[in-house]
Protein backbone atom coordinates (compact mmCIF):
# COMPACT_ATOMS: atom_id res chain seq x y z
CA UNK A 1 0.00 0.00 0.00
CA UNK A 2 1.49 3.26 -1.05
CA UNK A 3 -1.27 5.50 0.17
CA UNK A 4 1.19 7.31 2.38
CA UNK A 5 3.27 8.58 -0.53
CA UNK A 6 1.13 11.62 -1.45
CA UNK A 7 1.03 12.53 2.25
CA UNK A 8 4.80 12.30 2.39
CA UNK A 9 5.00 14.54 -0.68
CA UNK A 10 2.75 17.08 0.99
CA UNK A 11 4.84 17.09 4.16
CA UNK A 12 8.03 17.42 2.11
CA UNK A 13 6.53 20.40 0.27
CA UNK A 14 5.54 22.11 3.50
CA UNK A 15 8.97 21.45 4.99
CA UNK A 16 10.67 22.90 1.93
CA UNK A 17 8.36 25.91 2.12
CA UNK A 18 9.10 26.51 5.78
CA UNK A 19 12.84 25.70 5.90
CA UNK A 20 13.96 25.79 2.27
CA UNK A 21 13.37 29.46 1.57
CA UNK A 22 15.33 30.71 4.60
CA UNK A 23 18.20 28.45 3.49
CA UNK A 24 18.19 30.12 0.09
CA UNK A 25 17.86 33.44 1.90
CA UNK A 26 14.83 34.60 -0.06
CA UNK A 27 11.41 35.53 1.22
CA UNK A 28 8.59 33.36 -0.14
CA UNK A 29 6.04 36.10 0.33
CA UNK A 30 3.94 37.15 -2.61
CA UNK A 31 2.89 40.77 -3.08
CA UNK A 32 -0.23 41.28 -1.01
CA UNK A 33 -2.28 42.16 -4.10
CA UNK A 34 -1.77 38.62 -5.44
CA UNK A 35 -2.35 36.79 -2.16
CA UNK A 36 -6.00 35.89 -3.01
CA UNK A 37 -4.93 34.32 -6.30
CA UNK A 38 -2.39 32.21 -4.47
CA UNK A 39 -5.07 30.97 -2.10
CA UNK A 40 -7.25 30.02 -5.07
CA UNK A 41 -4.32 28.22 -6.66
CA UNK A 42 -3.93 26.26 -3.44
CA UNK A 43 -7.57 25.27 -3.55
CA UNK A 44 -7.29 24.24 -7.21
CA UNK A 45 -4.24 22.15 -6.31
CA UNK A 46 -6.12 20.41 -3.51
CA UNK A 47 -9.00 19.67 -5.88
CA UNK A 48 -6.68 18.21 -8.51
CA UNK A 49 -4.82 16.03 -6.03
CA UNK A 50 -8.01 14.53 -4.64
CA UNK A 51 -9.42 14.14 -8.15
CA UNK A 52 -6.24 12.35 -9.18
CA UNK A 53 -6.39 9.95 -6.23
CA UNK A 54 -10.01 9.18 -6.98
CA UNK A 55 -9.29 8.58 -10.66
CA UNK A 56 -6.34 6.40 -9.71
CA UNK A 57 -8.46 4.24 -7.41
CA UNK A 58 -11.09 3.94 -10.12
CA UNK A 59 -8.36 2.94 -12.56
CA UNK A 60 -8.98 5.69 -15.07
CA UNK A 61 -6.09 7.93 -14.22
CA UNK A 62 -4.61 9.80 -17.20
CA UNK A 63 -1.55 11.92 -16.64
CA UNK A 64 -2.36 14.50 -19.33
CA UNK A 65 -5.82 15.13 -17.87
CA UNK A 66 -4.27 15.33 -14.41
CA UNK A 67 -1.65 17.97 -15.26
CA UNK A 68 -3.77 20.03 -17.66
CA UNK A 69 -6.63 19.97 -15.16
CA UNK A 70 -4.43 21.46 -12.49
CA UNK A 71 -3.06 24.20 -14.75
CA UNK A 72 -6.40 25.16 -16.29
CA UNK A 73 -8.29 25.11 -13.00
CA UNK A 74 -5.70 27.36 -11.41
CA UNK A 75 -5.75 29.78 -14.34
CA UNK A 76 -9.54 29.86 -14.51
CA UNK A 77 -9.89 30.44 -10.77
CA UNK A 78 -7.33 33.24 -10.81
CA UNK A 79 -8.90 34.72 -13.94
CA UNK A 80 -12.36 34.69 -12.33
CA UNK A 81 -11.00 36.39 -9.23
CA UNK A 82 -9.24 38.98 -11.36
CA UNK A 83 -12.28 39.77 -13.49
CA UNK A 84 -14.55 39.78 -10.43
CA UNK A 85 -12.20 42.19 -8.68
CA UNK A 86 -12.35 44.51 -11.69
CA UNK A 87 -16.13 44.53 -12.16
CA UNK A 88 -16.94 44.55 -8.44
CA UNK A 89 -18.62 41.14 -8.29
CA UNK A 90 -17.16 38.50 -5.99
CA UNK A 91 -16.68 36.05 -8.85
CA UNK A 92 -13.92 34.27 -6.97
CA UNK A 93 -16.70 32.84 -4.80
CA UNK A 94 -17.80 30.84 -7.85
CA UNK A 95 -14.38 29.22 -8.04
CA UNK A 96 -14.30 28.64 -4.28
CA UNK A 97 -17.73 27.02 -4.26
CA UNK A 98 -17.14 24.88 -7.36
CA UNK A 99 -13.70 23.69 -6.30
CA UNK A 100 -14.75 23.28 -2.68
CA UNK A 101 -17.76 21.09 -3.52
CA UNK A 102 -15.58 18.95 -5.79
CA UNK A 103 -13.05 18.52 -3.03
CA UNK A 104 -15.78 17.22 -0.74
CA UNK A 105 -17.23 14.96 -3.44
CA UNK A 106 -13.87 13.43 -4.29
CA UNK A 107 -12.98 13.00 -0.64
CA UNK A 108 -16.26 11.21 0.08
CA UNK A 109 -15.72 8.85 -2.89
CA UNK A 110 -12.15 8.09 -1.81
CA UNK A 111 -13.37 7.38 1.71
CA UNK A 112 -16.07 5.08 0.37
CA UNK A 113 -13.61 3.10 -1.79
CA UNK A 114 -11.20 2.82 1.11
CA UNK A 115 -13.83 1.62 3.56
CA UNK A 116 -15.24 -0.90 1.07
CA UNK A 117 -11.78 -2.24 0.40
CA UNK A 118 -11.10 -2.69 4.11
CA UNK A 119 -14.42 -4.48 4.49
CA UNK A 120 -13.61 -6.79 1.53
CA UNK A 121 -10.17 -7.60 2.93
CA UNK A 122 -11.63 -8.42 6.29
CA UNK A 123 -14.17 -10.78 4.73
CA UNK A 124 -11.39 -12.45 2.72
CA UNK A 125 -9.32 -12.91 5.88
CA UNK A 126 -12.33 -14.31 7.70
CA UNK A 127 -13.04 -16.89 4.99
CA UNK A 128 -9.40 -18.00 4.73
CA UNK B 1 -10.50 -3.57 -13.80
CA UNK B 2 -12.43 -3.77 -10.62
CA UNK B 3 -12.18 -0.71 -8.46
CA UNK B 4 -11.83 -2.66 -5.27
CA UNK B 5 -9.25 -5.20 -6.30
CA UNK B 6 -6.91 -2.82 -8.11
CA UNK B 7 -3.48 -2.84 -6.55
CA UNK B 8 -2.16 0.66 -5.92
CA UNK B 9 1.46 -0.51 -5.85
CA UNK B 10 3.60 -0.06 -8.96
CA UNK B 11 1.17 2.34 -10.54
CA UNK B 12 2.54 5.52 -12.10
CA UNK B 13 -0.26 7.77 -10.90
CA UNK B 14 0.87 7.55 -7.29
CA UNK B 15 4.12 9.23 -8.25
CA UNK B 16 2.33 11.99 -10.11
CA UNK B 17 -0.12 12.61 -7.30
CA UNK B 18 2.81 12.66 -4.91
CA UNK B 19 4.67 15.27 -6.94
CA UNK B 20 1.57 17.44 -7.16
CA UNK B 21 1.08 17.03 -3.42
CA UNK B 22 4.61 18.34 -3.04
CA UNK B 23 3.72 21.42 -5.10
CA UNK B 24 0.51 21.78 -3.09
CA UNK B 25 2.49 21.75 0.15
CA UNK B 26 4.71 24.52 -1.19
CA UNK B 27 1.68 26.54 -2.27
CA UNK B 28 0.01 26.15 1.12
CA UNK B 29 3.14 27.28 2.94
CA UNK B 30 3.74 30.32 0.76
CA UNK B 31 0.07 31.23 0.96
CA UNK B 32 0.07 30.94 4.76
CA UNK B 33 3.19 33.02 5.12
CA UNK B 34 1.89 35.69 2.78
CA UNK B 35 -1.43 35.97 4.57
CA UNK B 36 0.19 36.08 8.01
CA UNK B 37 2.59 38.80 6.89
CA UNK B 38 -0.34 40.78 5.47
CA UNK B 39 -2.11 40.42 8.82
CA UNK B 40 0.97 41.65 10.64
CA UNK B 41 1.39 44.67 8.42
CA UNK B 42 -2.31 45.38 8.78
CA UNK B 43 -2.73 46.19 5.10
CA UNK B 44 -5.85 44.07 4.67
CA UNK B 45 -7.31 40.62 5.17
CA UNK B 46 -5.77 39.18 2.03
CA UNK B 47 -9.12 38.47 0.44
CA UNK B 48 -10.41 39.77 -2.84
CA UNK B 49 -12.69 42.67 -2.01
CA UNK B 50 -12.18 42.13 1.74
CA UNK B 51 -12.55 45.08 4.10
CA UNK B 52 -9.39 46.74 5.38
CA UNK B 53 -8.31 45.95 8.92
CA UNK B 54 -8.84 48.30 11.80
CA UNK B 55 -7.51 51.81 11.32
CA UNK B 56 -5.52 51.61 14.56
CA UNK B 57 -2.97 49.10 13.35
CA UNK B 58 -2.47 51.12 10.17
CA UNK B 59 -1.80 54.35 11.99
CA UNK B 60 0.55 52.42 14.27
CA UNK B 61 2.43 51.32 11.16
CA UNK B 62 2.53 54.91 9.90
CA UNK B 63 3.92 56.11 13.23
CA UNK B 64 6.60 53.44 13.14
CA UNK B 65 7.60 54.36 9.59
CA UNK B 66 7.75 58.05 10.48
CA UNK B 67 10.09 57.23 13.35
CA UNK B 68 12.19 55.19 10.96
CA UNK B 69 12.39 58.04 8.43
CA UNK B 70 13.37 60.44 11.18
CA UNK B 71 16.10 58.10 12.44
CA UNK B 72 17.45 57.53 8.95
CA UNK B 73 17.61 61.27 8.22
CA UNK B 74 19.48 61.81 11.49
CA UNK B 75 21.92 59.07 10.61
CA UNK B 76 22.45 60.65 7.21
CA UNK B 77 23.28 63.98 8.82
CA UNK B 78 25.76 62.26 11.13
CA UNK B 79 27.41 60.54 8.19
CA UNK B 80 27.66 63.80 6.28
CA UNK B 81 29.29 65.45 9.28
CA UNK B 82 31.72 62.55 9.66
CA UNK B 83 32.64 62.70 5.99
CA UNK B 84 33.35 66.40 6.14
CA UNK B 85 35.51 66.05 9.24
CA UNK B 86 39.12 67.13 8.70
CA UNK B 87 38.65 68.36 5.13
CA UNK B 88 38.22 72.11 4.73
CA UNK B 89 36.57 72.09 1.32
CA UNK B 90 34.15 69.33 2.28
CA UNK B 91 33.49 71.08 5.56
CA UNK B 92 32.42 74.28 3.77
CA UNK B 93 30.12 72.28 1.51
CA UNK B 94 28.71 70.31 4.44
CA UNK B 95 28.01 73.45 6.48
CA UNK B 96 26.04 74.81 3.55
CA UNK B 97 24.23 71.47 3.16
CA UNK B 98 23.29 71.27 6.83
CA UNK B 99 21.97 74.83 6.76
CA UNK B 100 19.89 74.08 3.68
CA UNK B 101 18.50 70.92 5.28
CA UNK B 102 17.63 72.88 8.40
CA UNK B 103 15.81 75.48 6.30
CA UNK B 104 14.01 72.75 4.34
CA UNK B 105 12.86 71.16 7.59
CA UNK B 106 14.76 67.89 7.17
CA UNK B 107 16.54 68.13 10.51
CA UNK B 108 15.08 68.42 13.99
CA UNK B 109 15.87 71.83 15.49
CA UNK B 110 15.88 73.47 18.93
CA UNK B 111 15.80 77.05 20.09
CA UNK B 112 13.78 79.63 21.98
CA UNK B 113 10.20 80.24 20.94
CA UNK B 114 6.55 79.94 21.83
CA UNK B 115 3.93 77.24 22.19
CA UNK B 116 0.37 78.19 21.33
CA UNK B 117 -2.25 75.67 22.33
CA UNK B 118 -5.62 76.04 20.60
CA UNK B 119 -8.69 74.13 21.67
CA UNK B 120 -12.40 74.09 20.91
CA UNK B 121 -14.43 76.15 23.33
CA UNK B 122 -16.15 74.41 26.21
CA UNK B 123 -18.82 77.13 26.25
CA UNK B 124 -22.19 76.84 24.62
CA UNK B 125 -22.59 79.07 21.58
CA UNK B 126 -25.09 81.85 22.31
CA UNK B 127 -27.28 80.93 19.35
CA UNK B 128 -27.92 78.14 16.89
CA UNK B 129 -26.86 80.17 13.91
CA UNK B 130 -24.01 78.56 12.01
CA UNK B 131 -21.77 81.62 11.84
CA UNK B 132 -22.02 82.02 15.62
CA UNK B 133 -21.29 78.37 16.34
CA UNK B 134 -18.39 78.31 13.92
CA UNK B 135 -16.43 80.75 16.05
CA UNK B 136 -16.39 78.35 19.02
CA UNK B 137 -14.35 75.70 17.19
CA UNK B 138 -10.81 75.77 15.87
CA UNK B 139 -10.74 75.42 12.09
CA UNK B 140 -8.14 74.90 9.44
CA UNK B 141 -8.16 78.61 8.66
CA UNK B 142 -7.37 79.37 12.31
CA UNK B 143 -4.20 77.34 12.04
CA UNK B 144 -3.42 78.95 8.68
CA UNK B 145 -3.79 82.41 10.19
CA UNK B 146 -1.58 81.55 13.16
CA UNK B 147 1.13 79.99 11.00
CA UNK B 148 1.00 82.96 8.64
CA UNK B 149 1.26 85.44 11.49
CA UNK B 150 4.17 83.57 13.07
CA UNK B 151 5.97 83.37 9.75
CA UNK B 152 5.49 87.09 9.21
CA UNK B 153 7.04 87.83 12.58
CA UNK B 154 10.18 85.83 11.97
CA UNK B 155 9.50 82.28 13.12
CA UNK B 156 12.29 80.09 11.77
CA UNK B 157 10.71 76.69 12.37
CA UNK B 158 7.08 75.74 12.91
CA UNK B 159 5.25 72.59 13.85
CA UNK B 160 1.63 71.69 14.55
CA UNK B 161 1.10 68.70 16.83
CA UNK B 162 4.54 67.44 15.96
CA UNK B 163 4.15 67.87 12.19
CA UNK B 164 6.90 70.11 10.86
CA UNK B 165 5.60 72.98 8.76
CA UNK B 166 7.64 73.14 5.55
CA UNK B 167 7.22 74.79 2.17
CA UNK B 168 5.11 71.86 0.86
CA UNK B 169 2.86 71.68 3.93
CA UNK B 170 -0.86 72.07 3.50
CA UNK B 171 -3.40 72.67 6.26
CA UNK B 172 -6.93 71.68 5.41
CA UNK B 173 -10.14 70.57 7.00
CA UNK B 174 -11.56 67.08 6.50
CA UNK B 175 -14.67 66.40 8.52
CA UNK B 176 -13.98 66.76 12.23
CA UNK B 177 -10.20 66.60 11.74
CA UNK B 178 -7.57 68.91 10.32
CA UNK B 179 -4.93 67.51 8.00
CA UNK B 180 -1.41 68.88 8.36
CA UNK B 181 1.08 67.26 5.97
CA UNK B 182 -1.85 64.92 5.17
CA UNK B 183 -1.79 63.66 8.80
CA UNK B 184 -5.19 63.96 10.47
CA UNK B 185 -5.28 65.60 13.90
CA UNK B 186 -7.89 66.69 16.43
CA UNK B 187 -7.90 69.42 19.09
CA UNK B 188 -6.02 70.52 21.08
CA UNK B 189 -3.58 71.86 18.51
CA UNK B 190 -0.09 72.67 19.77
CA UNK B 191 1.58 75.17 17.48
CA UNK B 192 5.29 75.44 18.21
CA UNK B 193 7.43 78.18 16.72
CA UNK B 194 11.14 78.88 17.08
CA UNK B 195 12.08 82.55 16.97
CA UNK B 196 12.27 85.52 19.31
CA UNK B 197 9.63 84.65 21.95
CA UNK B 198 8.72 88.25 22.69
CA UNK B 199 8.27 89.19 19.01
CA UNK B 200 6.26 86.07 18.25
CA UNK B 201 3.96 86.46 21.26
CA UNK B 202 3.60 90.17 20.54
CA UNK B 203 2.59 89.54 16.93
CA UNK B 204 -0.13 87.10 17.98
CA UNK B 205 -1.36 89.48 20.66
CA UNK B 206 -1.62 92.56 18.40
CA UNK B 207 -4.79 94.59 19.11
CA UNK B 208 -7.34 93.42 16.56
CA UNK B 209 -5.08 90.46 15.78
CA UNK B 210 -5.88 86.80 15.88
CA UNK B 211 -5.73 86.12 19.61
CA UNK B 212 -7.55 89.37 20.34
CA UNK B 213 -10.51 88.13 18.30
CA UNK B 214 -10.35 84.72 19.90
CA UNK B 215 -10.28 86.26 23.38
CA UNK B 216 -13.55 88.03 22.65
CA UNK B 217 -15.16 84.68 21.82
CA UNK B 218 -13.68 82.65 24.67
CA UNK B 219 -10.31 83.27 26.38
CA UNK B 220 -10.22 79.58 27.33
CA UNK B 221 -9.69 78.55 23.71
CA UNK B 222 -5.97 79.28 23.73
CA UNK B 223 -2.90 79.21 25.94
CA UNK B 224 0.26 81.05 24.92
CA UNK B 225 3.59 80.11 26.51
CA UNK B 226 7.05 81.53 25.93
CA UNK B 227 9.84 79.00 26.17
CA UNK B 228 13.59 79.48 26.45
CA UNK B 229 14.17 76.15 24.73
CA UNK B 230 11.86 74.00 22.68
CA UNK B 231 12.51 71.37 20.07
CA UNK B 232 10.72 70.91 16.77
CA UNK B 233 10.90 67.54 14.97
CA UNK B 234 11.95 67.04 11.38
CA UNK B 235 9.61 66.57 8.43
CA UNK B 236 8.84 62.86 8.01
CA UNK B 237 6.77 62.97 4.85
CA UNK B 238 7.76 62.30 1.27
CA UNK B 239 10.53 64.36 -0.31
CA UNK B 240 9.88 62.99 -3.76
CA UNK B 241 10.39 65.52 -6.56
CA UNK B 242 8.64 64.76 -9.82
CA UNK B 243 8.21 68.00 -11.73
CA UNK B 244 10.61 70.68 -10.63
CA UNK B 245 14.30 70.77 -11.48
CA UNK B 246 16.95 73.45 -11.12
CA UNK B 247 16.54 76.23 -13.66
CA UNK B 248 19.03 75.96 -16.53
CA UNK B 249 21.45 78.71 -15.47
CA UNK B 250 23.73 78.25 -18.48
CA UNK B 251 20.89 78.60 -20.94
CA UNK B 252 19.55 81.73 -19.31
CA UNK B 253 22.98 83.42 -19.35
CA UNK B 254 23.33 82.58 -23.06
CA UNK B 255 19.99 84.19 -23.71
CA UNK B 256 21.07 87.27 -21.87
CA UNK B 257 24.23 87.54 -23.98
CA UNK B 258 22.27 87.46 -27.20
Amino acid sequence: MRGWMPVAGLIAGVLLGVFGYPLLNISPEVASAYAPYLSLATLAGLDTVLGGIRAGIEGRFQDDIFVSGFLLNTLLAAGLAFVGDRIGVDLFLAAVVALGSRVFLNLSLIRRYGLTKIALNRRKDGSA
Amino acid sequence: MNVFTANIRHQPWVWQVTSLCFVLGLLVTVSLQTVSSIRQSGAGTGRVGGPPLAMSSLSETVRKREKEISDLREKQTQLENTMAHGNDRLKTLNDELQKTKMLAGLTAVTGPGIILTLNDSARRPPSNRAFEQERYNIHDYDLQTVVNELGASGAEALSINGQRFISRTSIRCVGPTILVNAVPMTPPYHVQAIGDPITLAGALNLPGGYLDNLRQTDPGMFRLEKRALLSIPDYTGSTEVRYMRPADTEGSSRRRRR
